[in-house]
């Protein structure tokens, strides 16, 4: 019994890691009142870059890096047409969302069924055999560990330092943040750019560790849930941390339920449950919860213009 | 007088077809307060936005110490020195006063310099507030003292103040005033947008005043040799009359009745008790009373915008019970709301659109009535732009870009092309200057041949020179209403609106 209750918590923090940066990602770059919809396209683009870069180099750290900035590179795109083009940032979102899936689907046709580089789960010395929690947190691939820092990293950034100031300054009142001295254009491109980078590498965390291997259409709608996560978090990466985990507790559930042999539900019933269910439960979560509309940046979506 | 800090040049700024200002040369001393006087749109603000460095200038120079400067951002300016109190405060509301500080001097002091900085300069100048309370949380007086805790952080040796007093209340004003007086004390140079000729009668030391974009007298002249009649003169280009001239009307028909009208107001303000009175066409009836005394719910129930909890309204010889009132649709009334921005206009839709937005009816053509006679529409616009003498090149552009007398007019217009038997005005002036004010007023009058007019206000002034009769309204009840030709109206009106019943 408790081994099976190990087990599923291992595979709930597996599960949760690549929503989880991409939450952290998004929160980024909203926080600087830019909404980018395209957090699925860029996930897809970063686990087909990391993947490629990968089987053609075999080696980890290069096909990271691929991935990651595939992401960050795609992000370049929408922080062009949004903020030196000023052009709507639902539009601009969601086209990077389509053609991210399509240049990747596409690009990625002949390594389908191929095998490339794969980040296996990595034990840390000591902290490993604790029990329970040693095999739940510390038996992780790198890219856990990495999301165990780089979410109060971004917490602290955010709301602890000079940085994090300015960033929410511009996604809270750019006209008074430019009055203030600070650059929002390039303050509000940084952002979306970092917020690329995180979902690039969530999406390497998928072909290179989570499912190795390159699929169509792998990320399955992850960054999806991942922008519904931003808004229930109330844009705190912290917050994001327990979401995240809800979502990989139910898709780790489904696992264990089909892995039990219990047929009496279909199994594509199964699947779409940790979506269905972590969206209803964020609902319900933050419904109660009265602080959510006055966290929501107060420029988020704004194009901003000097002159009025 | 010594040099002057900030010397301007045949500076020239213009908005798509529209000249904001024209050729103007001005010079700004230190330890002086320079008021610069003008109508709504006159170009005060665009004038003070290019030397905060918010707008560039298309052509002219702007020097600084004899040096020409030129900035690219409000940044900037301040980096020169050269800040400004914006009529919106540039805050961020939901951060505290210290991280809203830090944001703009942060890098110069460091996080915790910030703390004791802010306590530093409060304290030197007399600017009290509390650096962990949220913006939000704060009075218009406490914001607007951030704002120049800000720019003296930065060190700043001029100090832009754009109509800083409109937004505060009578003590925080003068609480303002202290302030200025202390850093003109100090050696700071000051400037005070305003139109208010009381301020700059009060406080100013050079005054510059502008007309159209163009700075008509270019040489300051001493503030303490002026009255307020040759400034006002000035400002207007013709000589003011406060008084109006009103034509005696025959009252007709009751148009209006309330009786025993009880509700509350819509957004949990104060409510108002039977209320009782009536209105009849020939005479403007105001209600009269210190804002937050139930009118503004009375107003909305009679409008029909909100439902009043009890007593009985009377319109053009139908009786209604409170609800039914509001229920009963389309009933003829005009009405040019408080609120000109949120209520009363459309800021992105053009003057043609705005101004057939309460009369939709009329422009129905075509295909059943279902479509919109765009053509008759923009001719009404125009039509009602040279009939009231309204400030826009054509009745195409944007309703939000009007300044706030323009726009006022519109809805003014709007609403007397509806021929309704009964006409409420809300706080009809509040922000106006002198000549927008006077238009709105002739236009109530004439107004009243026609219809009974509702006028709710808080300005005594605006009262005494309108009305036929006046209720004056107080914690939700109307104290007494005074015939206008009462002789001691002027002292009866003032002592009941503070609740004092002889």
């Amino acid at each position: 019994m408790i081994e099976d209750l190990t087990f599923i918590a291992q595979i709930s923090i597996k599960s949760s890691v690549a929503v989880l940066l991409a939450t952290v990602g998004g929160i980024i770059t909203e926080r600087s009142g830019v909404l980018n919809l395209g957090i699925e396209g860029m996930m897809l683009v970063g686990a087909l870059a990391g993947f490629a870069a990968g089987h053609f180099t075999q080696s980890p750290v290069v096909a990271v890096a691929a991935g990651t900035m595939a992401g960050g590179a795609l992000s370049l795109v929408h922080a062009f047409f949004t903020i030196a083009l000023r052009s709507n940032q639902v539009l601009s979102g969601l086209a990077l969302t389509i053609l991210g899936t399509g240049l990747a689907n596409f690009l990625g046709r002949p390594l389908i069924g191929q095998t490339g580089v794969r980040i296996r789960q990595l034990p840390i010395p000591y902290l490993s055999d604790i029990p329970v929690i040693g095999e739940v947190f510390f038996n992780q691939s790198p890219f856990a560990y990495a999301a165990y820092l780089l979410v109060p990293l971004a917490w602290f950034v955010l709301f602890r330092t000079r940085t994090g100031l300015v960033l929410r300054a511009v996604g809270e009142d750019a006209r008074s943040a430019d009055v203030a001295g600070v650059n929002v254009e390039l303050t509000r491109t940084l952002s979306v750019f970092v917020g690329g980078l995180f979902a690039g590498l969530a999406g390497t965390y998928l072909s290179l560790s989570y499912t190795p291997g390159w699929k169509e259409t792998m990320t399955g709608g992850q960054g999806w849930i991942a922008i519904a996560m931003i808004i229930f978090c109330t844009w705190n990466p912290l917050l994001a941390f327990f979401g995240a985990l809800l979502f990989g507790g139910l898709t780790a559930l489904q696992f264990f339920f089909q892995a039990t042999s219990m047929d009496l539900i279909p199994s594509y019933v199964l699947k779409m449950l940790p979506y269905l269910l972590t969206i209803g439960v964020l609902v319900l979560v933050s419904a109660s919860s009265r602080h959510r509309k006055s966290a929501s940046p107060a420029d988020l979506g704004v194009p901003f213009y000097r002159e009025l | 007088m010594s040099d002057p800090v900030i010397s301007l040049r045949g500076l020239s700024k213009r908005f798509g077809p529209v000249w904001a200002n024209r050729e103007v040369d001005l010079d700004l001393f230190p330890g002086r307060v320079h008021a610069l006087l003008g109508e709504n749109g006159a170009g005060k603000s665009t004038l003070m936005s290019i030397l905060a460095g918010r707008y560039g200038a298309d052509k002219g120079t702007l020097m600084m110490h004899g040096q020409e400067v030129t900035f690219s951002s409000p940044a900037k300016a301040l980096d020169h020195g050269i800040g400004m109190v914006y009529q919106r405060f540039m805050l961020i509301e939901s951060m505290s006063v210290a991280d809203n500080l830090a944001l703009t001097v942060g890098k110069k002091y460091g996080r915790r310099g910030v703390d004791y900085e802010i306590r530093q300069t409060a304290e030197q100048y007399g600017l009290a507030v509390d650096p962990e309370k949220r913006i939000f949380e704060l009075s218009m007086g406490e914001r607007q003292r951030v704002e120049i805790i800000k720019l003296l952080m930065l060190d700043a040796e001029v100090l832009i103040f754009d109509e800083p007093t409109s937004v505060l209340t009578p003590p925080e004003v003068d609480a303002l005033f202290v302030i200025i007086d202390r850093l003109r004390g100090e050696g700071k140079t000051i400037v005070l947008i305003t139109h208010k000729l009381e301020e700059v009668l009060k406080l100013a030391d050079d005054i510059s005043i502008m007309r159209k974009g163009r700075l008509i007298i270019s040489e300051p002249i001493d503030a303490r040799q002026m009255s307020r009649q040759q400034l006002a003169r000035l400002m207007v280009g013709r000589d003011v009359v406060l008084r109006v001239d009103k034509k005696e009307v025959a009252l007709g028909e009751t148009v209006l009745a309330l009786d025993g009208f009880s509700g509350d107001s819509p957004s949990g303000g104060p409510s108002f008790n039977e209320v009782t009175f009536e209105i009849r066409k020939g005479e403007i009836f105001s209600i009269i009373g210190v804002a937050g005394n139930g009118q503004t719910g009375l107003v909305s129930a009679i409008a029909g915008l909100s439902r009043a909890g009890a007593g009985t309204i009377t319109f053009d010889g139908t009786s209604y019970t409170a609800r039914e009132w509001a229920m009963a649709s389309a009933a003829e009334i005009a009405y040019v709301p408080e609120d000109r921005y949120q209520s009363g206009s459309i800021g992105s839709m053009s003057i043609a659109e705005n101004f057939g937005l309460t009369r939709l009816q009329a422009y129905r053509s075509g295909l059943a009535g279902l479509l919109l006679d765009r053509e008759k529409m923009a001719a009404d616009g125009r039509r009602a732009i040279g009939e009231h003498n309204i400030k826009v090149e054509s009745s195409e552009a944007s309703a939000g870009s009007l300044s706030g007398g323009n726009l006022q007019k519109v809805i003014l217009a709007r609403e007397l092309t509806r021929k309704a038997k009964l006409f409420i005005a809300e706080q009809p002036t509040q922000g106006l200057d002198i000549s927008a004010t006077e238009d709105i007023w002739q236009a109530l009058l004439e107004c009243r041949e026609k219809a009974g007019v509702l006028l709710v206000t808080g300005d005594l002034k605006e009262v005494l020179s309108l009305s036929d009769r006046i209720g004056v309204i107080f914690n939700g009840r109307i104290l007494e209403i005074i015939d206008a030709h009462d002789s001691d109206r002027v002292d009866r009106v003032g002592l009941l609106m503070a609740g004092v019943r002889s």
